[in-house]
């Protein structure tokens, strides 16, 4: 099985990453997902490609930690956080990340909570490829 | 000796991803970033986030030991 914390070059099978977090217990009444894709189109201009940049090691140690931490503080039975590096093109997918509960609630609570602090705590840096040049990309709130 | 990481825009502003700097006692993360930035001060304005040996750090007073593994880090833009 693969891990549940992972950062790849290679496109992810969301069905695949529910299906690892549904096996991990038959107590999981609701699993919150979200998925990061790239944009084609962004600050007015064609977007051809998204290049990623990470801090490797410590990108991975932050998502663990950041799985950790949320499984903890929502009580979670399992989550999971699959991060793309390299380049993508628009539409592709980026992350995803997976929480699964109990009910409903702590699993939507806890995916919107990892997504956003994952932009907040993991090394990971993203630039444009556009007609008019490469951009490095300013954080959204 | 330290080693300097760094990625994304800080990166291709200095043009390096690494760099060894010689280590003094002392040396502390907020004189190591002063002198960078005195050297490139483009790219180290950039520069709102540490880590130490792969660990967020906010205290610049903060010594470093030698071998240590020290990034410069403009706001993270993933996810």
């Amino acid at each position: 099985m693969k891990d549940a914390v992972r950062i790849q070059t290679e496109d992810f099978s969301q069905d695949e990453e529910i299906a690892a977090l549904k096996g991990s217990s038959k107590r999981m009444g609701g699993i919150g997902t979200f998925l990061g894709c790239a944009r084609d189109f962004s600050e007015g201009r064609d977007v051809e490609e998204i290049s990623f940049d990470a801090y490797g090691s410590m990108a991975l140690s932050e998502m663990k930690k950041l799985r950790s931490d949320a499984i903890e503080k929502y009580s979670l039975l399992d989550a999971r956080i699959v991060h793309r590096i390299g380049t993508v093109k628009g539409g592709d997918n980026i992350v995803f990340i997976a929480a699964g509960a109990e009910h409903r609630v702590a699993a939507l609570e806890a995916c919107r909570w990892m997504i956003d602090e994952l932009k907040q705590r993991v090394p990971i840096w993203k630039k444009e490829i556009t007609p008019q040049g490469d951009s490095w990309v300013t954080p959204h709130p | 000796m330290i080693k300097v990481l760094f990625f994304g825009p800080i990166a291709a502003a200095i043009g390096e991803r690494e760099m060894k700097v010689a280590h003094q006692p002392g040396l502390t993360l907020g004189g190591l970033h002063s002198t960078l930035a005195t050297q490139h001060p483009e790219a180290m304005c950039l520069a709102t986030m540490m880590a130490v040996n792969g660990e967020h750090v906010r205290d610049i007073s903060l010594a470093l030991m030698d071998n240590s593994e020290v990034a410069f880090m403009a706001k993270f833009s993933g996810g």
